[in-house]
This record gives structure tokens, C-alpha cells and sequence, in this order.
């Protein structure tokens, strides 16, 4: 089944000279993704870096190697990359590759912001990790560096404030461009619910983006102020609130979470549905889910401040258990698209259903925190850093792959190899489990976070080491997937335009498509208007 | 279904610019909101408002500030139906008086703070009080900035009856500044004790 | 997955409180057991069962209206079951009862105080420095007996996390938060700080010894005497002290527990403030129970000194300490020769419980 193509569609050959600046000025959306995915993958590289030297001083109790304030500055950059420079943009690249493509759009709304948004991450991020060359060290308060002890860092820590304050305005400019992108430039028959699952997430992420970030560079300007401008927003001997910055924190923090896993369920649910040959089991129980997780997700922020006291317990703990329902309605909707399926275990599907199976236990672990009482005892220990790496590693990152392998072929034209994948697929299982699975048993042992050291004597250290053996494990695999990358980009090109058997409108043009995206479009009748046209069939108006 | 999808193909009333600015609106709401999450929280924790030791605000040249403000507002709305009617050169004449009126609001606030006897390192409310309306001038000079380049293009002739996006735009977003110096005025001014 | 719900238990719980928090985690292990169980299960089952075989299409079933609402139904009435379980083990944790002992706690940059406010008595840790370990401070507690704990922080967000108790409260500069706890079993509990709050951070620990009333009587006693065995002789009528890192020094910088003058003449006090913009003042009091006043200097703000004049003393045992930091910034006032006659006050810890 072919698309008519005009002469045209080839992709013109572009000069060397001008290849590096064609690639620095670019405007073309599917460019920009692609940069989004290298800046993200080069910071992953370094975050990455971060965790196996972490992991390699806890493996052991005692001062191995880092000074308590050199590790101190590890676990904040580690998660401050991590989440900012790159989960949050890697979803945001395969957004900007894909929404245009999936809605039938020639590009993004406002082109030349959206490269401003790229721009603005990697001058943000280097911002950031400068802070390892002044006096002082980088910023060293974890992610979420709370006041007051925010106020005593040193130059690393105005170098933090201003970096996130970039960034965070590089993400509100792409959220605003996404959502006016999804309304307003959809091709004709693209009625919203028709687009697919993964414009949808984008589309809420977007909206989250838009309306919780400004709060988190308010909370930033605060504290820059009362670092540098002797104002007192959190300085209690003086009429400030400690916790204000806890409140102004949480509320774009939670939201933030959302922002770091949407994207994800898009990918998933699309794959699935893909590798499975049959439609996904309940479109609008995906929109309706996405749609309340959003909503609910500005609801819940204070159930990361039940240990101060000062929260309205019952109501967060209440609204928290609430979104694990429409949380829950996605496992059995995934479930069901596979039900009576023909499934393929390519590597897209693999990661996928890896992700399913660790998400699973990532958002099941988070029930145990989302009761204030439970919550007293895991709060603030290696409970919590299991938890959240089993959502945005376990979930997200497994979800990245997928879309890696998935996207690979039509970004490039090559397929990515399928054995190395199978093999960092199952390394990566493995390692992911063995480094944060035992840290459930870690904090329920009282194990904290965020300590450079500890004693010999607490049964920790057996836990730990296998935590440290895991994530080496874990690095072999990644070493896995960039040597996959890089000998994949030698191939020739061989992918055909649909060689998944996809469903949406991006597998209705070549691998990598043209410049303008589209020579034509099929018709669109339903969210799944790539398979109408293979099968011939309507597929059921929707 | 097909009837949204036939309603793609009129001419939207809210373009795609204009649906950017609302978006961004929204997002400066939040901003400003969190601002004013903070001055309630910390208000709160205090037995006295204003706090001890500071001078308590004097409302006239507030007010003057105000209406400064609102008239520009309407002064802004003016020139936008004015371009809607066809009547640029009118449109133009109310634009440029918007602006004045903003560099007008800069000056006098500006003169406003050389009066007010505190400074942004006198206790928590200076620093509320210096940050909030410090923030709200840099946006009322990014608006002063934004309509000028506005201005730039009406008399030009690049904006017509039919496309005059910025125009819109920037209008949305100068209304959108009056009405966070509303609730500015009205926390600062009307509803602390004087 | 299965040896989590065997190797990963929570602690037992040394309290009543802390075992009703166990509880709760078994119950919410009984809940999520099934799900997980199913879930994992049913994921496993489709790639098993439905591996593709052949090249036919498969039927392109969707799920209607009613699955949507069964598959909401289901966390729905799971969630339902949690949430009053989980209510009702808070409110067990909320109760106060009346307290037979009382301690204030406060946390800063890297230690625990502990302040007995019956017994009269102030423990303290010492954070390591290069040339001293670490000294936890040490909370001991009588089994069986309601304790009840005023947290604060003297500077930055920290958090008091007893393991064992499966309970841990932050503690917040500006903030004073009260909880109460029994502890019912014997035995020494490591605990620390579980808010990230600087540099040394992981060293802040302290430990919580459960013992019999007869040995935490002993024990109190044992304070009190190592208190009123601070002594020192008195050496002129010019006394020099240097507040500095909120404990008091000598212009030498050593730390500075007792200070002595003799009886009955006026002396002068010179009072240097080295922590810059933190309040610290000096006064002179009967004892840790401050029932008689008999100096207060004005509270300055470092970088400052002040000298002050202050009359003769009677002979005695009196007690010093640093209005605004309390018994972390205190120690003995001897007048005249400590052992002869006994002054109106009795020193730091010797006061009636």
C-alpha cells in the first residue's frame, strides 16, 4: 500500500559546509526533536555518570571516595538533570517530532520559539552543572532544595536558581506552542477524538507545563531574592515561612511528576496497541484518564509535606488515592488491547511491556506513602527513591526506549538493531530491579535519603552493595544502547514508510519524511487512519 | 464529530497568535498567583499587619496609579475596535496614548517608591511589597516595550481590519498587567489596615 | 515479587502506635498483593497466550462503556477500603495522652538537643570535628510512659525519624510541632535526621535508649550530678565570653561550661557576640528552673560586644545560659568557693522534677 509521492519527496542533499549551521539555525520541527534527543541523551550520559560514582561510595559503609559535600552535590545534579535536562525534554523531542506528523500539520505553531525553547535547555543545563567551577561547589540541597537551607549555598546555588529559571521558561514557551499546535492546526477529519493517544498526552502535558512552571520560577525568583536581594520570603527569625517554599515547590512539583510520565503512557499505549494488531481498548477511557490525572494532579501537592505537620492530612491523602484510579483504568485498558491480540515481541514492545510491569510497581509503592500515617515511617527514606525510580526509570525510561526503538526507523530510516535491543532490554530489567528494588527494603529499614555515608552496624550494607552491583549492570546496558545508535547511523537507510504496521498519520510518509512532512494525506476517519488505509476498510467511523 | 471538523475550515475568531497569548496569560496568572499564595501564607503567620516598624502605605498616589492604569486599559481596547472598524489612523492615536500612559505609570510609581520610607530589605513585607509590584513593573515595561513594536507596525500600515493580530494580542496582555495591579492595589492598599 | 511480601516487612513497631503503623502496612499489602499479583499475571498470560502464530488479523475488539466502568469500579473500591484503614491508624497516632515526660527538642546544623523539662536535665550531641568523633546525643526513656516531644529547629528544615517507632516528624525553624508516643519495649534504637540540612547531614544522629523506671531514675541522677560536678575556681572579677556557633567560648575559643567570681564584690562581664546576624545575650539565674533573676544583659547581634557591670553575688551555685538558644548556651556560675555554703540558686539539673 503506497502514498502517491511526487519527485519532490526526496529530501535534498545538504551542503557540509552548511550542515552544522543549518542544523544551529533550524526551525524545522523535526529537527529541533532531534536535537531535544541528543541534548537529552548527552545529559543523560553525565546524570548517569553521577549515579554510578553515588552508587559506587554507598556500596560500601564508610568514606570510600567523595567527601560528604562533593556527594552532596552529585544527588542534587543527578536529579535535577535528570528530571529538567532529561526525561521532561525527551518526552518534549518526541513531541516535537511527532505531534505535527500525527496531526497532519506541516509544523509547529510558532517555529522560531520552539527553537528558542530548545535552545534555552542546553544553556540552562551547563548553567546548572558550572556551578562545579566556582568556590563552593555546585548546588548541593538535593532537587527540591528546600528553604531554608537554600539561602546558605554558595555561587553554585544562584547558578541552579538561574539555569532552572531558564529552563522552566524553555518548557512554558513549548507548552504553549504544543497546545495551540493541537488546536488549531490539525488536518481536516482530525477531530480531537481522533488524534492519537500520544498527542493527547502531549497535549496535557502541555496544559500542566503552562499552568504549574510559572509557579516554580516565582518560588525561584523568591528564593533568589532572599539570597541575593535580602528579602525574607523564608527566613523565620524574621517574619518569613519556612515551609512557603515547600507549597510553592510542591505545586508545580507534583504536576511536574505527570509532566514526566504522560508522555510515556502515550508512547505505551500506542505501541501496544500496534504490536498487538488490534485497537486500542478504550480510546476514550485513555483521553478521559489523561484528562482527570491532569485536573486531580493540582490537587494533591501537600502529600509531599505530611511529615511537617502542618497539612490538612485527610484531604491530600484522600485526593492522592483518588488518582490512582484513572491510573489504574490505563493497566486494564493496556491489558485489554492485548486480550485476543497477535502480539510481536520487537524490542518496541518489549520496552513497553517492561515499562507496564515496573510502572506497575511504581505507582502500586506510592499507595503505601499516600497514607499520612504509613507515610511517617517511609517519608524522606530509600522507600521514596525506590518509588520514584520505579515510575520515571521503571516507567519513563523504559517508555523512552520503546519509543526509541519504536520512532527510530522513521526519524532516521534505519532500524535500530533488534538484538542489541533484545539484550539492553533484559540487562536493563535485570540491573533496574537489582539497584532499586532492595531500597524498599532499605527504607523500610530506616535508611534516609540523601546521606553520603552510613553505619555498618544497621543492616544496610548488604543492600546496598547489591544496589551498586545493580547499577553498573544497569550501565552496561545503556553502553548497550549508544553502541546500538552509533552503528545503526552507518547503515544505509532501508526503512519503508509503515514498517511496524502503525496506526497514525506518521507512518503515512517516508522514513525520515520529507521536509514538508506530507505529499498526501489519507483520509481520516477515524484514530486510525494509517490502518483504514492498509486494511482498505473504515474501521468504524469514530 | 464532523461538525467541529467543519468548523476548522471558517476562519477561527481566536487565531492561533491570539490563542499563544491567552496561553500565556494564563501561564503569567500563575505566576503572579503564586506571588500572592505567598504573601497570604506569610500574612497569616504574622499577629500584626502590617508587621511592626513599617510605615503604613498612603493611598493616594496608589490610586492615581490606578486609574492611570484602567484608563489605559480602555484607551488599549479602543484602538483594537478601532482597527476592527477599519479606522487605523484612529487606532493609532489610542495606541500611542496607551503607551504614554504606561511610561506615565512607570514614572509615577517609580517617584512612589523614593516616598515610601521602607525599603525591600525592611521585614517580610518589604520584600512582598518591593517584589510583587518590582515584578508587576518589569511586566508593565515588557507590555510598554511590546506595544511600541505594536505601534511600530500600525504605522507602518501592517496591521489591517482583517489581520491585526499583535494589536489583539498586545492588548489582552496590557489588560492582563491592569488586572494584576487591581489585585495588587486591592491587597496592598485596600485590604491592609492603614 | 513474592519475597517482598516476606523479606520486605516493616519494622514491628516499638510502640503501640508504631505496631498500629505495621498494621496498616499489612494491609495495604493485602490490598495490593491481588493487584499486583493479577496484574503481573494477566500481563505474563497475553504474551504467553497470544504470542503471534499466524498472519490472520485478530479481532479488533474494544471495550464499550460498561468495561470502562468496571475497570473505574475496581481501584475505586479498593481505594474505598484504604482510606478509612489508613484514617484511623492517624488518628491513633494523633492521640495525646497525658504525658509523664516532657521533652523539648531541637535540632540544628549537625545535633540533637534534648531538654527534660521535668526532670531539669539538657542533653546534648557533639557533631564531629577534626580533632573529636561524633557524640550522638542520647534520649533515654522509661518504658511504658507516655513521652511527649516539642520540636523545632534552630535553622534549617530537619526531620526527628525513629525507625523503630515507624515515625518521624520534621523539624521547622519558626515552628514548634507536638507529638506524643509510648514506648513499650527495652532496648537501644538508632535514629537520625531524615531532611537533608547541609554538609553533615548523615552524621546526625542520635539514639533512643528504652529502659526500666528504676534505670531511667538512675540515669536522671546521673545527669544531674555530672551537671553540679561542673565546677571551676573563681580567678579575678573580669569575666570574658565569646558566643560563637551558638555555644560559649573563651576569647582562647575553648568551650566555656562554668564560670566563677568571688563573693560579695562587684564584677564585669565582656560579652562578644562572633555569630554574625544571630541574637545572643547573657543572664544569671537561680538555676535551669530560672525561679530568681539576677542579671539579664541586653540581646545583641553579632558581629557586637558589650561589657557589662554587675553587682556582688552571695555566695553560691547560680546558672548561666544565652536567653535566646536556652540550655544549649548555658553552664554553672560559681560564686565564692563551690562547696562552701549554698547559694539561692543550685546550678543547671538540680532542680525538683
Amino acid at each position: 500500500m503506497t502514498i502517491t509521492r511526487s519527485p519532490a519527496a526526496d529530501v535534498a542533499p545538504v551542503p557540509e559546509r552548511g550542515r552544522l549551521l543549518s542544523w544551529l539555525t533550524t526551525t524545522d520541527h523535526k529537527r529541533i526533536g532531534i536535537l531535544y534527543l541528543i541534548n537529552s541523551f548527552s545529559f543523560f550520559v553525565i546524570a548517569g555518570v553521577f549515579a554510578l560514582l553515588m552508587r559506587t561510595e554507598l556500596a560500601r559503609p564508610g568514606t570510600q571516595i567523595f567527601a560528604p559535600h562533593a556527594y552532596e552535590e552529585l544527588f542534587t545534579l543527578h536529579g535535577t538533570l535528570m528530571i529538567f535536562l532529561v526525561i521532561f525534554p525527551l518526552l518534549a523531542g518526541f513531541g516535537n517530532y511527532f505531534v505535527p506528523l500525527q496531526i497532519g500539520a506541516l509544523d509547529m505553531a510558532f517555529p522560531r520559539i520552539n527553537a528558542l525553547s530548545f535552545w534555552l535547555l542546553p544553556v540552562g543545563g551547563l548553567t546548572i552543572l558550572s556551578g562545579f567551577l566556582v568556590p563552593g561547589g555546585a548546588a548541593a540541597c538535593g532537587w527540591t532544595c528546600y528553604a531554608p537551607l537554600s539561602e546558605q549555598l554558595g555561587t553554585g546555588g544562584d547558578l541552579w536558581i538561574v539555569g532552572l529559571i531558564l529552563v522552566g521558561t524553555a518548557s512554558i514557551l513549548g507548552g504553549i506552542n504544543f497546545i495551540v499546535t493541537i488546536l488549531r492546526m490539525r488536518a481536516p477529519g482530525m477531530t480531537v477524538m481522533r488524534m492519537p493517544v500520544f498527542t493527547w498526552s502531549i497535549l496535557a502535558t502541555s496544559l500542566l507545563v503552562t499552568l504549574a512552571a510559572p509557579v516554580l520560577t516565582a518560588g525561584l525568583i523568591m528564593v533568589f531574592a532572599d539570597r541575593q536581594l535580602g528579602t525574607v520570603f523564608f527566613d523565620p527569625s524574621r517574619g518569613g515561612v519556612a515551609i512557603l517554599w515547600q507549597h510553592v515547590f510542591w505545586f508545580f512539583g507534583h504536576p511536574e511528576v505527570y509532566m514526566l510520565i504522560l508522555g510515556a503512557w502515550g508512547i505505551v499505549t500506542e505501541i501496544v496497541a500496534v504490536f498487538s494488531g488490534k485497537p486500542i481498548f478504550s480510546y476514550p477511557g485513555v483521553v478521559l484518564s489523561f484528562l482527570l490525572i491532569t485536573a486531580l494532579s493540582f490537587s494533591v501537592w501537600a502529600h509531599h509535606m505530611f511529615a511537617t505537620g502542618a497539612v490538612e492530612l485527610p484531604f491530600f491523602s484522600i485526593t492522592t488515592e483518588l488518582i490512582s484510579i484513572p491510573t489504574g483504568v490505563l493497566f486494564f485498558i493496556w491489558l485489554g488491547t492485548m486480550w485476543r491480540g497477535k502480539l510481536r515481541f520487537e524490542p518496541p514492545m518489549l520496552f513497553a511491556l517492561g515499562f507496564i510491569a515496573m510502572f506497575l510497581i511504581g505507582g502500586i509503592d506510592g499507595v503505601w506513602a499516600a497514607s499520612p500515617a504509613m507515610d511517617f515511617a517511609i517519608h524522606d527514606t530509600y522507600w521514596v527513591v525506590a518509588h520514584l525510580h520505579y515510575v520515571l526509570f521503571g516507567g519513563t525510561l523504559f517508555g523512552v526506549m520503546a519509543a526509541m526503538f519504536y520512532w527510530f526507523p522513521k526519524m532516521t530510516g534505519r532500524f535500530l538493531s533488534r538484538r542489541l535491543g533484545i539484550w539492553q532490554f533484559w540487562l536493563q530489567l535485570a540491573g533496574f530491579n537489582l539497584t532499586f528494588f532492595p531500597m524498599h527494603i532499605l527504607g523500610l529499614r530506616g535508611m534516609p535519603r540523601r546521606i553520603a555515608d552510613y553505619p555498618p552496624d544497621l543492616g544496610w550494607s548488604f543492600l546496598n552493595l547489591v544496589a551498586s552491583i545493580g547499577a553498573f549492570v544497569i550501565a552496561t546496558a545503556m553502553l548497550l544502547f549508544f553502541i546500538n545508535i552509533f552503528l545503526t547511523l552507518r547503515k544505509p537507510r532501508t526503512a519503508p514508510d509503515d514498517p511496524w504496521g502503525g496506526n497514525t498519520l506518521e507512518w503515512a510518509t517516508t522514513s525520515p519524511p520529507p521536509a514538508h512532512n506530507f505529499d498526501a494525506l489519507p483520509p481520516i476517519r477515524s484514530d486510525r487512519p494509517v490502518f483504514d488505509l492498509r486494511t482498505q476498510g473504515s474501521g468504524g467511523d469514530r | 464529530m464532523s461538525a467541529v471538523a467543519t468548523g476548522r475550515r471558517a476562519k477561527p475568531e481566536i487565531t492561533g497568535p491570539m490563542m499563544g497569548m491567552i496561553l500565556f496569560v494564563a501561564s503569567e496568572a500563575m505566576f503572579f498567583a503564586a506571588f500572592f499564595a505567598g504573601y497570604f501564607t506569610i500574612k497569616a503567620n504574622e499577629p500584626v499587619w502590617p508587621p511592626p516598624g513599617v510605615p503604613h502605605l498612603k493611598i493616594d498616589i496608589a490610586t492615581v496609579l490606578t486609574v492611570i492604569l484602567v484608563t489605559s486599559s480602555v484607551c488599549v481596547q479602543i484602538a483594537v475596535r478601532s482597527i476592527r472598524a477599519g479606522a487605523t489612523r484612529r487606532a493609532t492615536v489610542w495606541l500611542g496614548i496607551t503607551i504614554g500612559l504606561g511610561i506615565a505609570f512607570l514614572a509615577l510609581q517609580a517617584y512612589d517608591y523614593s516616598q515610601l520610607g521602607f525599603g525591600v530589605k525592611d521585614g517580610v513585607f518589604g520584600s512582598l511589597f518591593y517584589v510583587m509590584t518590582g515584578i508587576h513593573m518589569a511586566h508593565v515595561v515588557g507590555g510598554v516595550v511590546l506595544l511600541a513594536l505594536v505601534f511600530g507596525q500600525l504605522v507602518r500600515g501592517r496591521l489591517t481590519r482583517e489581520h491585526h493580530d499583535p494589536l489583539a494580542a498586545g492588548a489582552i496582555y496590557w489588560d492582563f498587567v491592569d488586572v494584576v495591579w487591581l489585585c495588587l492595589f486591592t491587597v496592598f492598599y485596600l485590604l491592609t489596615p492603614r | 515479587m513474592l519475597a517482598f511480601a516476606l523479606t520486605g516487612c516493616a519494622k514491628e513497631g516499638i510502640s503501640p502506635t508504631g505496631q498500629d503503623v505495621h498494621q496498616l502496612y499489612n494491609v495495604i499489602m493485602v490490598l495490593a498483593l491481588p493487584v499486583f499479583i493479577g496484574v503481573e499475571g494477566a500481563l505474563i498470560w497475553c504474551v504467553v497466550r497470544y504470542r503471534k502464530r499466524d498472519d490472520s488479523v485478530p479481532s479488533q475488539t474494544v471495550g464499550g462503556n460498561r468495561a470502562l466502568a468496571v475497570f473505574f469500579a475496581i481501584p475505586a473500591v479498593i481505594v474505598a477500603a484504604l482510606f478509612p484503614f489508613g484514617e484511623a491508624t492517624l488518628m491513633k497516632i494523633e492521640q495525646e495522652p497525658t504525658p509523664l515526660v516532657k521533652i523539648n527538642v531541637e535540632g540544628f546544623q549537625w545535633e540533637w538537643t534534648f531538654l527534660y523539662l521535668n526532670e531539669g536535665i539538657f542533653v546534648s550531641g557533639k557533631t564531629a570535628s577534626d580533632t573529636a568523633p561524633q557524640q550522638p546525643a542520647q534520649m533515654y526513656l522509661p518504658v511504658d510512659e507516655a513521652v511527649q516531644v516539642t520540636l523545632t529547629s534552630r535553622d534549617v528544615i530537619h526531620s526527628f525519624f525513629v525507625p523503630d517507632l515507624l515515625f518521624k516528624r520534621d523539624a521547622i525553624p519558626g515552628r514548634t510541632t507536638t507529638f506524643t508516643f509510648t514506648p513499650t519495649q527495652l532496648g537501644t534504637f538508632h535514629a537520625q535526621c531524615a531532611e537533608f540540612c547541609g554538609l553533615w547531614h548523615p552524621r546526625m544522629t542520635f539514639d533512643v535508649h528504652v529502659v526500666s523506671p528504676p534505670d531511667y531514675q538512675a540515669w536522671i541522677l546521673q545527669e544531674r550530678k555530672a551537671a553540679a560536678s561542673v565546677t571551676c575556681q573563681p580567678n579575678g572579677s573580669t569575666l570574658a565570653v565569646v558566643a560563637h556557633n551558638i555555644s560559649w567560648q573563651d576569647p582562647q575559643g575553648n568551650g566555656v561550661y562554668c564560670l566563677a567570681v568571688p563573693e560579695n564584690t562587684p564584677f564585669t562581664v565582656s560579652i562578644t557576640n562572633e555569630d554574625a546576624g544571630i541574637e545572643h545575650n547573657f543572664s544569671i539565674y537561680d538555676s535551669f528552673f530560672q525561679q530568681q533573676t539576677f542579671f539579664k544583659a541586653p540581646k545583641i547581634t553579632g558581629p557586637a560586644s558589650e561589657t557589662e557591670q554587675i553587682q556582688g553575688l552571695p555566695p553560691g551555685r547560680y546558672y548561666f545560659q544565652c536567653d535566646v538558644h536556652g540550655p544549649a548556651m548555658s553552664g554553672a556560675f560559681i560564686v565564692g568557693n563551690p562547696g562552701e555554703g549554698h547559694g539561692p540558686g543550685q546550678g543547671p539539673g538540680e532542680g525538683q522534677g
